[in-house]
């Protein structure tokens, strides 16, 4: 989209400062960010801004993470299987921890159940979650780079309104659409642009008919999960 | 030693793929960092994926980052900021301006103070205080609690309108007064 980041040097550099505080909406935010890589110029105000407003970062109050945060961005770092543990713990106790903790494990019991054949090799999965932590879909990567979706519970979805799904690699500022979902059923999805990867998010937002207008997530998210290496068992 | 190094030495080993200098990082900086990317999406399932993206972010880009242009604690925040930004974007910043856990700090009286008790603050809290109240109280949120023109306004009973021209005008002073 040429022509979204201005030429006058006081709009820009404007625009860097709005960038850095945060408050510009996704499209703008993602404009920048894909131009900063190539535009040196508003690379250098960018960085200007981030020293000046730096010592704000002082008024958010310090917190522990979650203790298993290292090892999740570890995992996610490199995919290596996951513990055989994983899959075959009596995990239903805990559940419902939320799927921060639980969704390896509960991808790699599902799947199991679901997808998976015995004795394949690991592959990439997710169950995606609703904010309330329940699960929604089961989602695998093939070796094709197709994504196979189930649905796990499925729900109706507000009238006039269309399920769309979405993937964001590890790093990337904005999400790449896959496409419309049905509200419930299997089906196998085939990203032209994409490759699923350790550590991608998979979403599903909820949009206006024929899907979001903008090429990025209008309404809320239904659904997350992270794509992580499942242990065949 | 390694337990001395620098986090500017340690990125710099980062950059070469050395997992376990981001895992000294990690050690040395999560507190704060997940304290940064908490105070923004104030749920800290989502904070803990923000720094999770945020720390796949460090590692595909700490070639990035010169120590003769700034430090690393505020490299490393900002990426956060900019990881946690993002998924606040995604959820569509649904969160609610009335959420009990968004405190008033960020705008209280003694936040300035705060911000002074680091020595490159002090010139920052000084042009801070210049901005008209309004000018201030908007930048401060939208920084720390990573909130939107429209949640600015509905948080400071301003009309929207008027907001975003307001919150530029603050930066463009603030641009001047620490030239």
């Amino acid at each position: 989209m040429p022509g979204v980041i201005p030429t006058d040097p006081g709009e820009r550099d404007l625009l860097a400062g709005e960038y850095v505080l945060g408050t510009l909406d996704s499209r703008m935010a993602a404009e920048v960010a894909a131009a900063l890589p190539v535009d040196a110029g508003l690379r250098a105000s960018v960085e200007a801004w981030e020293a000046r407003l730096a010592p704000l970062t002082t008024l958010a109050e310090p917190e522990a993470p979650p203790p298993d945060l290292w090892e999740r961005i570890d995992a996610a770092l490199s995919p290596r299987p996951a513990p055989r543990t994983a899959a075959a713990r009596p995990a239903w106790s805990g559940f419902w921890r939320g799927w921060a903790i639980g969704a390896s494990a509960l991808a790699a019991g599902l799947a199991a159940m679901i997808l998976l054949r015995p004795d394949e090799p690991a592959r990439l999965m997710t169950v995606l979650m609703t904010q309330q932590d329940q699960p929604a879909w089961v989602v695998e990567a093939e070796n094709s780079g197709a994504l196979r979706l189930a649905s796990l519970n499925p729900r109706p979805v507000e009238a006039g309104r269309v399920m769309q799904l979405w993937a964001l690699p590890p790093g990337a500022t904005a999400p790449t659409s896959l496409g419309l979902l049905p509200t419930e059923g299997r089906l196998t999805v085939s990203p032209s642009s994409i490759r699923p990867t350790a550590g991608m998010l998979i979403e599903i937002s909820l949009e206006p008919p024929g899907g979001s207008p903008t090429g990025r997530p209008t309404g809320p998210i239904l659904f997350i999960g992270r794509l992580t290496a499942a242990g065949a068992s | 030693m390694r337990a001395e190094a620098s986090l500017a030495d340690l990125l710099a080993s980062v950059s070469s793929g050395d997992r376990e200098a981001l895992r000294l990082v990690y050690q040395r900086q999560s507190t704060r960092l997940f304290g940064i990317a908490n105070a923004i999406l104030r749920d800290r399932e989502a904070a803990a994926d923000a720094v999770q993206d945020g720390f796949l972010r460090i590692g595909q880009r700490a070639g990035q980052f010169d120590p003769a242009r700034g430090m690393a604690e505020a490299w490393l925040a900002a990426v956060i900021r900019h990881a946690a930004l993002d998924l606040a974007r995604r959820r569509g910043r649904e969160l609610p301006t009335d959420d009990p856990t968004l405190g008033d700090m960020p705008v209280a009286p003694e936040a300035l103070e705060r911000v002074a008790a680091q020595f490159e603050g002090r010139r920052l809290r000084d042009c801070l205080g210049a901005l008209d109240e309004k000018n201030r109280k908007g930048i401060l949120l939208a920084f720390v609690h990573g909130l939107s023109h429209a949640q600015v306004a509905a948080r400071l009973d301003l009309p929207l309108g008027t907001v975003k021209a307001w919150i530029r005008r603050g930066l463009l002073q603030l641009r001047e007064c620490l030239a």
